[in-house]
């Protein structure tokens, strides 16, 4: 299978489902400020709850939950596991 | 008392890991709050005063990291480096360790002194975590102690061995990284050792090569061959790891936290649903959650205003008997008359905003310690984002219903100067609880509670106008939300008391002074006779335009004191509360609407000076008398149809 296929944004992730962090798009001092959290490369990661409208997405990684803001969500492209 | 017996600490820490409860904890009411030099982040230091020891507490602002993302960042390294603390007590959301302990290395790195204050241990507890704090010791050869702060338990044992190593070599271990880093490392830190810098040449190198612009530029200033070498191990790091070289610092830094978790964590399977997760599913949810939201604001508003009611009046009738007492004692001169007036304005603050602002206070850092605030931030984020902020600013409009002053300064938890200011313009536009003294003392009570609470939600239809314009007007990258979401715990009373108590302070201390210098000018001003020519001067505006009665011209100017001031000189001109005898429906709305946005109160406006300036303040003022005079005329001739 490709593997391009498999790579979504965090946004399209379903609640529940879980990926990888393969790359965070966008500026250096976001993707700082999440790697800093534990948000980088290879950090798995999965959705558990969004608020109305397509706002801002509740997320689960190494152990711990953050809220992240829909703009900044959408950055990061995971890979499905 | 000598040297030794004075000890200084300094507390860090992420957001939500319990640091102000053991900063409260500490220092009790021994507290002072200011801010940092040119800076508009909260200082909060405190003494405590143990066993023979005086010991300076100071709290760091919560971070999430200690690179220069923000000004508090900056802050916090920059006083540890500088100002040598004895301690770093670096307090740690023990159910959250791994992203904490990422923090934790980034502290170490600067190679000073730090105990670990594993708080929250009943949470991680609770979520099936065992944690070896025992061995964490080991590995990073720094104390931990395991703490419950909101119960106060394990707290005074981090004092003990504050006290107990004393003068013994307190140097944690050097963490160290990936072989490409360590080596990057070793190449760059022998030229920055012993150089004169006051940052420890490791702590340098590993900011080098993440690109640290403060660092960058320092280093460059003396040793531009260090820097150019740095380019070039930079670059290679990489090529090899395809990131941004700060990334791959901050994975080697996530990495080894997870590794170091892994070692001292054991998970007990097998744990049911939690109380918080089902709580969650309720109060997140994207539609319960929002009817959850509702009910708990409606319900805490209803609260204050039943409990708000009935205090006021009980003051009331004290406070009259005592004006009758000095009227018999002190009697009606000149100067009596001015002194009543200094002590009138005090008790129309106890009387009128104190019976509102309290129950408010208990309700919200009932919320909040609760976790609770977070999640209306997590619901908000989107219809925030819509007026160039994101759903942190919604506490600063929480905050502000119940007094501007306090909203104002919660803007300070916004990321950059320009939501900051967004959301300090919104907050002045937030019905606070003087203005609701009378839109429900005036509208509420003569028209009926419906038009009042029309009235808030026309509030929130303009704040949201406002908004948008505004975002519009002061460019910049708006900045996204990234937040943690706090477990719900039971909240502590001594919190809320303790939190409730700095909120009330920081607004007596700020609107008492006005309150009584201006209470005391405009009663000599009236005294003088220029009551009538100032009516009428400003009869063009009341009368012509807004169809008010000439008097709250008068009124309107005692309001940008304190706007329940509008409320309380109607009645005392009067005579009488009974509103209804000298206002139609149309002109109670009329003079609502102008009270609710015509202008901040002093108080407020004070709190913009110094946060952002005279010009911007000024500026917020002229735009916001000239709105709220063309928008109350419009509503007059709109309401002149209805009725």
């Amino acid at each position: 299978m490709n593997t391009e296929l498999n790579r979504i944004s965090l946004m399209k992730l379903a609640d529940g489902q879980k990926g990888v962090i393969i790359t965070i798009i966008g500026g250096r001092s976001a993707s700082k400020r999440l790697a800093d959290l534990g948000l980088t490369p290879g950090t798995e990661i999965s959705v558990i709850g969004r608020a109305l409208f397509s706002g801002p997405v509740r997320v689960e990684a190494s152990g711990s939950r953050l809220v992240l803001g829909r703009g900044l969500a959408s950055k990061i492209i995971v890979e499905l596991k | 008392m000598t040297d030794e017996r004075r000890i200084n600490i300094v507390l860090a820490g992420q957001g939500n890991c319990g640091k102000s409860a053991v900063f409260n904890f500490f220092t009790g009411l021994r507290q002072h709050i200011g801010n940092w030099a040119g800076k508009t982040i909260e200082k909060r230091e405190g003494t405590l005063y143990y066993k023979g020891y005086t010991i300076d507490v100071l709290d760091l602002p919560g971070i999430y990291s200690l690179t220069t993302y923000s000004e508090e960042e900056v802050i916090a390294r920059e006083y540890i480096i500088h100002h040598q603390p004895d301690y770093v007590i670096n307090v740690i959301d023990s159910s959250n360790l791994e992203r904490n302990l990422i923090f934790t290395l980034q502290l170490l790195e600067l190679e000073c002194p730090v105990i670990l204050a594993m708080n929250m241990m009943d949470l991680s507890k609770k979520k099936g975590m065992i944690i070896d704090c025992e061995k964490l010791q080991r590995l990073l050869n720094t104390p931990v102690i395991p703490t419950v702060a909101s119960h106060g338990s394990g707290l005074t044992g981090i004092i003990d061995k504050v006290i107990g190593l004393q003068g013994v070599n307190k140097a944690p271990r050097k963490m160290k990284y990936g072989k490409e880093i360590e080596n990057c490392v070793k190449q760059l830190s022998p030229g920055l050792d012993n150089n004169g810098f006051p940052y420890p040449a490791r702590w340098m190198a590993l900011k080098l090569i993440e690109k640290d612009n403060d660092i960058t530029r320092l280093v460059n200033e003396t040793y531009p061959e260090i820097i150019e070498k740095a380019g070039v191990l930079t670059e290679s790091l990489e090529g090899i790891h395809g990131h941004d070289s700060s990334i791959v610092i901050a994975d080697e830094r996530s990495h080894l936290a997870s590794q170091i978790a892994r070692e001292i964590i054991k998970i007990t399977p097998g744990k049911k649903i939690s109380l918080n997760d089902r709580l969650d599913t309720l109060t997140v949810h994207k539609f319960s959650g929002y009817i959850v939201m509702i009910a708990i604001l409606g319900g805490m508003f209803f609260t204050v205003f039943s409990f708000g009611n009935w205090l006021s009046g009980w003051f009331e009738t004290i406070f009259k008997e005592w004006h009758i007492l000095w009227l018999n004692n002190i009697g009606s001169s000149l100067l009596a008359a001015l002194g009543w007036s200094a002590i009138e304005s005090v008790l129309a603050l106890v009387q009128i905003a104190l019976p509102y602002i309290l129950p408010f206070y208990i309700l919200l850092y009932t919320l909040e310690d609760w976790g609770y605030i977070s999640r209306i931030s997590f619901l908000m984020d989107n219809l925030m984002h819509k007026m160039g902020i994101h759903g942190k600013g919604c506490i600063s409009f929480i905050i502000g219903l119940g007094c501007n002053v306090p909203g104002c300064l919660s803007c300070r938890i916004m990321e950059t100067r320009r939501e900051r200011f967004i959301t300090a313009i919104l907050v002045t536009l937030v019905p606070c609880s003087a203005v609701s003294v009378i839109v429900f003392g005036l509208v509420g009570k003569y028209i009926g509670l419906l038009w009042a609470l029309g009235l808030y939600l026309f509030a929130m239809v303009l704040i949201f106008t406002a908004g948008r314009i505004s975002s519009r007007f002061l460019v910049g990258e708006p900045v996204e939300l990234i937040m943690q979401m706090p477990d719900y715990k039971t909240p502590q009373l001594k919190t809320i008391i303790y939190q409730t108590w700095d909120a009330l302070k920081e607004f007596i201390y700020i609107a008492a002074p006005i309150v009584i210098i201006s209470g005391v000018f405009i009663q000599a001003i009236n005294l003088a006779g220029w009551m009538p020519a100032i009516s009428s001067f400003l009869s063009p505006v009341t009368v012509t335009w807004l169809g008010l009665p000439a008097i709250t011209g008068i009124l309107l100017i005692f309001g940008v004191l304190r706007k329940e001031l509008i409320l309380v000189m109607l009645a005392a001109y009067l005579g009488t509360a009974n509103f209804a005898d000298v206002l139609n429906a149309q002109q109670m709305i009329t003079l609502a609407v102008v009270s609710m946005f015509y202008i901040p109160c002093v108080a407020t406006i004070s709190v913009l000076w110094k946060d952002y300036g005279w010009k911007k303040a000024l500026t917020i003022c002229i735009i916001e008398i000239l709105f709220a005079i063309l928008l109350a005329g419009i509503v007059k001739r709109f309401l002149d149809i209805v009725f």
